[in-house]
């Protein structure tokens, strides 16, 4: 008889990482739960060597660097640590990879922090939500919704994920979201 | 970098058999699979102890989300104590502790082959559909490049033609099985192959499907709340197997999906194709009081 296996630390974050993120993003407006504070659990769960990583934070690009990914430029990357917080962050996601009709998975996923529950009101409708879900984000510049309405031309897009300490938030490219 | 920082410590043993890469692999294409509904995603899908086209991409999915505290089903057309279905069950809980079940409501993860449980799925529930075929096109482009730029162009004039071919020359459409609809109002999808009856249950539903198909490396995804339409033509309205009427020689149930089970004068009984729905209707009936859930339909009619 084989003993049952036990999943070692490493696996149980990045499993639980992933369970937030996916739940996170099958019901946008929804917040969960990260195992860890920080957009590090997120970078463990998602990336190797095949991975192409802009990070704006030294410290975290250290640890994107060991887990075998390359750091690039912005528009050159599939996933994007930043603050989206000033104008100069919202000409850099500007020129993000947002996939193309053929291949709309190239679209990247940017991983930005902000404080949820306060701040702009926004109204979100779309695939994973029943009716609209409201939710306040604060830390993001008022220009960014209107530059994620252009670069999410669907089912060309991006994937924006918000941490706030160790809660997520998730809009995938699906996703209207309205000022209010 | 060194491949010695890269390398993880030694294990005898992956938890849930995948190794990590593989896992953050999939992780990275459900993420995109869950953005764009219905929209084909590629990914590496790996060898797995089972032959391609035996539920290889659901399993991958599966192994990729399971842990301890996970409660799998597995069924095979309906069916829980199918040779397939109780192997992939026994294998996944071997592999990652998880607990097994036959139980609709109990399961968090629901691994399928061809079949949706006719108790409705609460939103804590992933069902995992594996696919043989994912793209819906196959029939009328055999090339993927151009089936590709098709749902690219989201030109699907070849698949109605299709199904106007078919109503001119059988009067129906002549699609068991597998009846191409339309996710988020822009990607076509096969819903893999589960029947026109289980089709309208993906529309607007409470839980997550995730559909892999292991052996053509495809993967997409339904995530809850999501429109899925199936094709048809205003005029004609989309019709599910007539098996509102029919009764479960076994159980005693009626309203629910059948399997056709030929008798040896030459006719046709029926049991229920969901067979763990059908063994909480045969305890009822012997005076046990399972726990039954909502099901989809009722009476035979969609609720």
């Amino acid at each position: 008889m084989l003993a049952t296996p036990l999943p070692d630390a490493e696996e149980i974050r990045d499993n639980a990482t992933f369970e937030a993120v996916l739940g996170a993003l099958s019901r946008p407006g929804t917040v969960r739960d990260l195992p860890d504070p920080g957009p590090l659990c997120i970078a463990l769960a998602l990336l190797d060597r095949e991975c192409k990583v802009h990070s704006q934070d030294e410290t975290l690009s250290a640890r994107i660097v060991a887990t075998g990914a390359a750091l690039v430029p912005a528009p050159e990357a599939d996933h994007v640590f930043m603050a989206a917080a000033s104008a100069e962050a919202l000409e850099v996601i500007a020129r993000l990879d947002t996939g193309s009709h053929l291949y709309p998975d190239d679209g990247a996923t940017l991983i930005v922090p902000a404080k949820i529950g306060e701040g702009q009101a926004l109204q979100l409708t779309g695939p994973g939500i029943k009716s609209v879900e409201r939710v306040c984000l604060d830390g993001i510049h008022p220009g960014f919704w209107a530059l994620r309405a252009r670069l999410c031309a669907y089912p060309r897009g991006i994937e924006v994920l918000i941490h706030d300490g160790a809660r997520l938030l998730a809009l995938p490219r699906s996703t209207t979201v309205t000022e209010v | 970098m060194s491949l010695s920082e890269l390398t993880g410590r030694w294990k005898a043993f992956s938890y849930g058999f995948l190794d990590p890469s593989a896992k953050r692999e999939l992780r990275r294409k459900m993420i995109k699979a869950v953005a764009v509904p219905g929209c084909q995603m590629p990914y590496a899908s790996r060898e797995v102890p089972i032959a391609r086209g035996w539920g290889t991409g659901g399993l991958q999915v599966t192994l990729t989300l399971v842990k301890p505290a996970s409660v799998v089903k597995v069924i095979d057309q309906g069916a829980d104590d199918s040779v397939n279905a109780a192997s992939i069950r026994r294998f996944l809980s071997r592999v990652s502790g998880a607990s097994e079940t036959w139980d609709t409501l109990d399961a968090t993860l629901i691994q399928s082959r061809h079949r949706i449980p006719e108790e409705r799925l609460s939103r804590d529930q992933i069902l995992i559909l594996q696919v043989p075929n994912p793209e819906p096109l196959r029939g009328v482009e055999p090339n993927m490049s151009t089936a590709r730029q098709m749902h690219a162009d989201a030109d699907y004039g070849r698949m109605w033609l299709q199904l106007y071919e078919q109503m001119v020359r059988s009067g129906r459409v002549m699609l068991g099985a597998s009846y191409p609809a339309m996710v988020n109002g822009r990607h076509v999808m096969t819903p893999s192959p589960i029947p026109r009856w289980d089709v309208k249950k993906l529309h607007m539903a409470e839980h997550l499907t995730i559909l892999s198909a292991g052996r053509e490396k495809r993967i997409f995804a339904v995530p809850p709340h999501t429109r899925v339409e199936p094709l048809v033509f205003d005029d004609v309205p989309y019709k599910v197997e007539d098996h509102a009427n029919l009764t479960c020689a076994r159980s005693g149930v009626t309203g629910y999906f059948m399997n056709e089970i030929p008798q040896e004068d030459g006719s046709a009984g029926y049991e229920v194709s969901d067979s763990h729905f059908g063994i909480k209707a045969i305890d009822a009936r012997d005076g046990g009081t399972p726990t039954v859930g909502q099901t989809w339909y009722k009476n035979g009619e969609l609720a």
